[in-house]
């Protein structure tokens, strides 16, 4: 109990500022209920079962203010605040399927739910039914809390190596550990690329004329880390021996795709599931050439 | 002599491309013989079983949802009712629940309820499973309708009520996801959950488990972890069986299914549940192999999909 005072009295006081944001009534609609708020410590009393995704990313707490209004949807606002940008963009990252809007630095909403993100915060503001008023009422307040976000944040370096032709946007995931990649891709029942939370990671899907591709872009803190995971995957995945030059060819699988290895100095690119040969290699050199020595 | 361990296997994605992981259902979801499933979804029959080893009834009625998504629950206790009464063979439905329920039972109604997700049993299911129980004899102070906290060590008997919904880290929960909250540790079942089935054979939930009937009204195919209403869809069904491996197999199938549709193209679900094949050969839990299973389909077919 003495332990978690403090922690708890850190999150009051830093979850104020969202609390002051945010308005008693919007459209009808009132504040339902006090604003629960979340740590690293107790996210599974909010959202057992799911709170791994969060803490996969360097996530600090998660704000909850609730409206209710009789007769009409309630309407629940979530505020994640992450240590840094680029974790509020990978969290954005996790589904990104509705339609794009304009709000905060890059914003989706679907059915009654918007979710954008803006410098450290990552938002979800969900009706329970979609209604115009409800959708009206969701929009005002995501416009409320990006509007009183006044800076930008950066979005992860990583991505800058990705070439932009045949980059299917939405596919675009940023994440850092295996939890996360699993529930985007399955590669391994084990952690053969040594993802951690210091590592970075970007998986894309790219599609050029008929052929498609999968991309996976590790950033280790070590090129000796690079190397060891580069390692594994040549042995345990691709079950070759990995290239002294660190550039391993592409390898048609047993699904008649292809796949690639090569690591650059601390970088580790994975090619996954390309059509063809040509596909394959072709994306792993231009990457490889965007790339940091 | 010194004994050397053998290394430990690491199952990785080219064991499902070769069929090598989670046996035919590996084959179907990332292998080249996906086809099998189409055939089966545009087959003749209920069911292509040539020897089926588990039996599950799915009914769908496209009144049980209404404006607003309402549920009718007069609509779902007929369909609950007709689903038992096939798959247990009477015509009657007291007799029907009679073959699973003893009026000296005690009895959990386990439910899901996941208020921050929102996919949880609807409450006119867990009122009809209630009602029936107490048709079939157990007092009211015996029948314990409940997700956490189900003393299910003072039950003698259990029913299932799971709804359906892909899990970001678990792949699919179902019913054998829904009894995570019997384990002492629940997060042990977590990425991996490959052992998840071994909360059935745990000692005061082993053999209690007398119906599962799984709320498939609006099932949830998106990856989470929290819901996008677009990821839901209002599917009209009840299934009923008694084999968890079998009816989270099926229910992966439907999910799978429904992914590819709504993406036009492949969208595996990940990561991969293997959880259900290891309850099959390892814990002997049920039938995974959906050419195993027969799988009675009554009411409306559209977009059955299964």
């Amino acid at each position: 109990m003495s332990k978690s005072r403090p922690q708890e009295n850190k999150l009051s006081t830093a979850a104020s500022s969202f609390a002051s944001i945010l308005p008693q009534e919007i459209s009808g609609w009132q504040k339902s209920r006090e604003d629960p708020v979340f740590g690293r410590e107790n996210i599974f009393d909010y959202m057992d079962g799911a709170g791994e995704i969060y803490l996969a990313y360097d996530f600090r707490f998660i704000f909850v203010r609730e409206f209710a209004q009789e007769n009409a949807p309630s309407i629940v606002v979530e505020i994640y605040q992450m240590s840094s940008s680029e974790d509020a963009f990978g969290v954005f990252t996790q589904d990104t399927d509705g339609g794009d809007v304009e709000l905060g630095q890059g914003a989706i909403y679907a059915a009654g739910l918007l979710r954008f993100w803006k410098d450290r915060i990552f938002v979800r503001i969900l009706a329970d039914k979609e209604t115009p008023e409800a959708k009206s009422a969701v929009m005002k307040l995501g416009e409320m809390i990006a509007a009183a976000v006044h800076q930008e944040g950066k979005r992860p370096g990583l991505i800058s190596a990705l070439p932009s032709e045949g980059l299917r946007v939405k596919s675009l995931r940023y994440f850092h550990t295996l939890v996360s990649l699993n529930s985007h891709y399955f590669l391994a029942g084990e952690n053969i690329l040594n993802l951690s939370p210091e590592t970075e990671a970007v998986l894309a899907q790219y599609e050029r004329g008929k052929s498609r591709a999968r991309l996976l872009l590790v950033a280790y803190p070590s090129s000796n880390k690079a190397e060891a995971a580069n390692k594994q995957f040549a042995e345990i995945y691709l079950k070759e021996k990995p290239a002294p030059e660190g550039k391993l060819h592409p390898i048609e699988l047993e699904d008649s795709k292809f796949s690639s290895v090569t690591r650059k100095g601390r970088f580790l690119l994975i090619v996954l599931e390309a059509d063809t040969f040509p596909l394959c290699e072709r994306l792993a050199l231009e990457i490889s050439h965007r790339l940091e020595d | 002599m010194r004994k050397t361990s053998k290394p430990k296997k690491i199952v990785t994605r080219r064991d499902f491309l070769k069929g090598a992981a989670l046996g035919t259902l590996g084959m179907a979801f990332y292998g080249k013989d996906r086809h099998i499933f189409a055939k089966m979804a545009g087959g003749a029959g209920p069911f292509a079983a040539e020897n089926p080893q588990s039996t599950l009834v799915l009914i769908r009625n496209e009144k049980a949802i209404g404006a607003g998504d309402a549920i009718d629950p007069a609509v779902v206790q007929e369909m609950i009712d007709a689903a038992l009464k096939e798959f247990s063979g009477e015509q009657d439905t007291a007799k029907a629940w009679a073959k699973f329920i003893r009026p000296d039972d005690t009895v959990g109604v386990k439910f899901t309820r996941c208020d921050w997700m929102r996919v949880h049993t609807e409450q006119p299911v867990i009122d009809a499973v209630v009602k029936r129980v107490g048709e079939a004899g157990v007092p009211k102070d015996r029948i314990i309708a409940q997700d956490g906290g189900l003393p299910f060590a003072k039950c003698t008997a259990l029913i299932n009520v799971p709804t359906v919904k892909v899990h970001t880290l678990t792949g699919i929960a179902v019913s054998m996801k829904n009894y995570i909250n019997f384990a002492s540790q629940p997060s042990k079942y977590h990425a991996p959950s490959t052992n998840l089935g071994e909360i059935f054979v745990l000692p005061d939930v082993k053999g209690k488990t007398r119906l599962i009937i799984v709320d498939m009204l609006r099932p949830y195919f998106g990856p989470g972890p929290q819901i996008n209403p677009l990821h839901r869809w209002n599917y009209y069904g009840i299934m009923v069986g008694t084999d968890p491996v079998a009816i989270d197999s099926t229910c992966l199938r439907l999910c799978q299914a429904k992914r590819n549709l709504f993406k036009g193209e492949d969208w595996p679900i990940t990561p991969p549940p293997d959880f259900i094949s290891y309850a099959d050969k390892n814990l002997n839990l049920g039938t995974s192999d959906p050419a195993k299973i027969k799988l009675i389909k009554l009411g409306w077919d559209k977009d059955v999909l299964i």
